[in-house]
């Protein structure tokens, strides 16, 4: 017999009743504003969050990050039409190669989840997955309408079938390997700013 | 460093007189244990969650075959493949052919208990196969040859002056006198290092802390970064896991992910989690082109229908350790199995057979502590005493505390004989603890009155002063 069915018939000669259908889980509700509980949550996991009121001023707050890091007035862009048709101007050099690990890099968030501040991507063609794992500094874009309370919500938003690749966001990368002490950019970035825009 | 769970008595001796491992321990402790409570207070009706949380793994468990056929269903409809392994020895087998077909030379992995449990790194290295593990704590733990101490945090034992001469020994490349003093500077020489391994692998394997039957989706958890890169930069990438880890849909994964790092480090969510379905989408540039899922067994089916099952449910928080007596003294390095801890007690004697972990379930006060505090409420204790049951039922049990136990039974049914040996035992101890009123010593118990005396009896058992009222 195969492993496959080895393993199929034992399970269906040992069981023995039927445990009930688990019932629908309702999270506990957000209290007060999506938005300030996204920022709130997101600020304790350590990302940096501003409130931006449109798409268009995210190219002045890019550059105001970098300069706050002291970091090159340089940042990689996936191939999102939607980040390359914002007014970058000729301030910040633009970089259309996957990022290296010191790098900043952007990326636009189609969803966030209030309840711990988390952002949610999904893998395209013009929105590699991977890109939120190699630079130093990811600077994300989120519509504040687009913030849900809970992992649910945007789940049913995503819709089936799911890309290849979704990926929950919270703060930076970490580690608790050594001593059980958080060192923040283990692997992936060192610091996470969430630009959320209101219109 | 590999101990043998057989020696389990004898490993402890030799742990709890390791005072590195004592203050790493209690390290350990007060990271997990008080950041888990801070963060399910902060959560409100987390017994819900639990409840709600149970019924879905309980759920799962009774559905296995229609889940995992479903799973696997999902999968090939995505174009990747799902294997079945009966067996350490099949899982590696199918894992080696995976990678001999990608022509695969190294291999990055994220952090897989399963992929211990069939030592599979062993199996690749005599394949001519370099496996780099790249989790931190498993990456340090690689470099020194040792198993991982515990089942989420696999270096907590080690001190930063001893991983900063691990790194030194093993980073040959780098300046010999560079300072490796902080911790942030161990960090970053990892991940400098790791990141070049990542990008010249030719596949990548990770775990998966759940699968969603409905996605064909395999879920990771991780802090650091390390599983995503694993799944996202090589050509190929493997998810290695147990076939039990399988739910029916991304809901019920939203209700365990709750619960999961809440009991593990206390967080209410880890930096990343990670729902991964199949291969690129044939116009994707990102991601890996090949997706493989090896679903083992090695004994978890012949534990459906047993009075061991609901370990079955475990969703690996280690919140069961983190509490446990026994693991929170010894640490996990003692139990010389993949699973230490009441998890490991109540698991391992189906895993690795009973003639091997028959130790384990006996390494237990019966506190309870792990059944209050397991968030899908898997009752150790009791499969812990099945398993003893099961220990003295084949002849395992160690002889001395046997015999004892026969020697009492043999009296205690015999009231005449248990009343004159009570006489005569009173009298004997009150003799022996003297003025002092307690007893410092008695034959075979030396361990026992290392640390504490014995308060002494008056000299007349209970059944006599009644009697003389």
């Amino acid at each position: 017999m195969s492993a496959r069915a080895d393993i199929l018939s034992t399970i269906r000669m040992r069981r023995t009743g039927s445990k009930p259908q688990p019932s629908r889980y309702k999270a506990p509700p957000i209290a007060g504003d999506q938005v300030e509980r996204f920022a709130e949550r997101a600020t304790i996991e350590a990302a940096e969050v501003r409130i931006l009121g449109s798409l268009g001023e995210v190219p002045d707050a890019v550059a105001d990050i970098l300069r706050a890091r002291n970091m090159a007035a340089s940042v990689h862009l996936p191939p999102d039409a939607r980040i390359g048709a914002l007014p970058w101007g000729t301030a910040i050099a633009l970089e259309h190669t996957a990022p290296g690990p010191n790098d900043a890099a952007v990326a636009l968030a189609p969803f966030a989840i209030a309840e711990t501040g988390t952002l949610v991507y999904t893998s395209a063609p013009d929105t590699p997955a991977s890109w939120h794992f190699r630079p130093g500094l990811e600077i994300a874009i989120v519509a504040a309408g687009n913030i849900l309370p809970h992992l649910e919500d945007v789940l049913a938003r995503v819709g089936k079938p799911l890309p290849s690749t979704i990926n929950l966001v919270t703060g930076p990368s970490r580690t608790g390997d050594i001593e059980q002490t958080l060192e923040l950019g283990a692997h992936g970035p060192k610091a996470l700013v969430i630009l959320v825009v209101k219109n | 460093m590999n101990l043998d769970p057989r020696n389990f008595p004898q490993n402890v001796h030799t742990a709890l007189g390791d005072t590195r491992l004592k203050s790493a321990l209690a390290r350990l402790k007060t990271h997990f244990s008080v950041s888990r409570k801070k963060s399910i207070a902060r959560f409100g009706d987390f017994e819900t969650l639990r409840e709600t949380g149970r019924a879905i793994r309980d759920h799962a468990i009774e559905h296995l075959d229609t889940l995992l056929e479903t799973f696997e269903k999902n999968v090939t409809a995505r174009c990747g493949h799902v294997h079945w392994a009966r067996t350490p020895a099949e899982a590696c087998e199918i894992i080696l052919t995976i990678l001999r077909e990608a022509g695969a030379k190294t291999v990055t992995k994220g952090k897989t208990m399963v992929s211990e449990e069939i030592d599979l790194n062993t199996y690749l290295e005599e394949a001519g196969i370099a496996p780099v593990e790249t989790d931190l704590g498993e990456y340090i733990i690689q470099l020194r040859g040792e198993p991982p101490s515990h089942i989420i945090a696999p270096a907590f034992h080690l001190h930063k002056d001893q991983v900063a001469e691990t790194f030194r020994k093993a980073h040959t490349t780098l300046d010999p006198d560079r300072a490796l003093t902080e911790r942030s500077a161990l960090v970053g020489e990892a991940r400098t290092m790791l990141r070049a391994r990542f990008a010249a692998a030719d596949a990548g394997i990770t775990g998966a802390n759940f699968l969603s039957a409905a996605d064909g989706a395999a879920v990771i958890v991780t802090n650091e970064g390390n599983g995503d890169l694993t799944r996202l930069l090589p050509k190929t990438h493997i998810v290695l896991t147990g076939i039990e880890k399988v739910v029916a849909n991304m809901d019920e994964v939203a209700v365990l992910l709750r619960l999961l790092t809440r009991s593990a480090t206390g967080q209410d969510i880890t930096s990343y989690v990670s729902v991964m379905t199949g291969p690129r989408a044939a116009d994707e540039t990102d991601g890996p082109q090949n997706f493989h899922v090896v679903l083992v067994d090695h004994g978890r089916s012949d534990l459906i229908g047993t009075e061991a099952q609901d370990i079955l449910r475990c969703i690996r928080c280690s919140a069961c350790m983190n509490h446990c007596p026994i693991y929170m003294a010894v640490g996990g390095h003692a139990y010389g199995a993949t699973y230490p801890g009441p998890l490991g007690a109540a698991l391992n004697p189906g895993l690795i057979g009973m003639a091997l972990a028959h130790h384990h379930p006996n390494a237990s006060t019966f506190c309870g502590r792990c059944e209050e505090v397991c968030p899908v409420k898997i009752p150790l204790p009791k499969i812990m005493r099945h398993w003893r049951a099961q220990e003295y039922a084949k002849g395992l049990a160690p002889k001395m505390p046997v015999f004892a136990l026969a020697l009492w039974a043999f009296a205690a049914k015999r009231p005449t004989l248990y009343k004159f040996g009570a006489r005569i035992g009173a009298r004997v101890l009150k003799f022996m603890a003297g003025r002092r009123g307690a007893v410092r010593a008695l034959p075979l118990k030396n361990g026992w009155f290392a640390v504490r005396d014995f308060p002494a009896p008056q000299g007349q058992t209970f059944q006599e002063m009644w009697r003389r009222r």
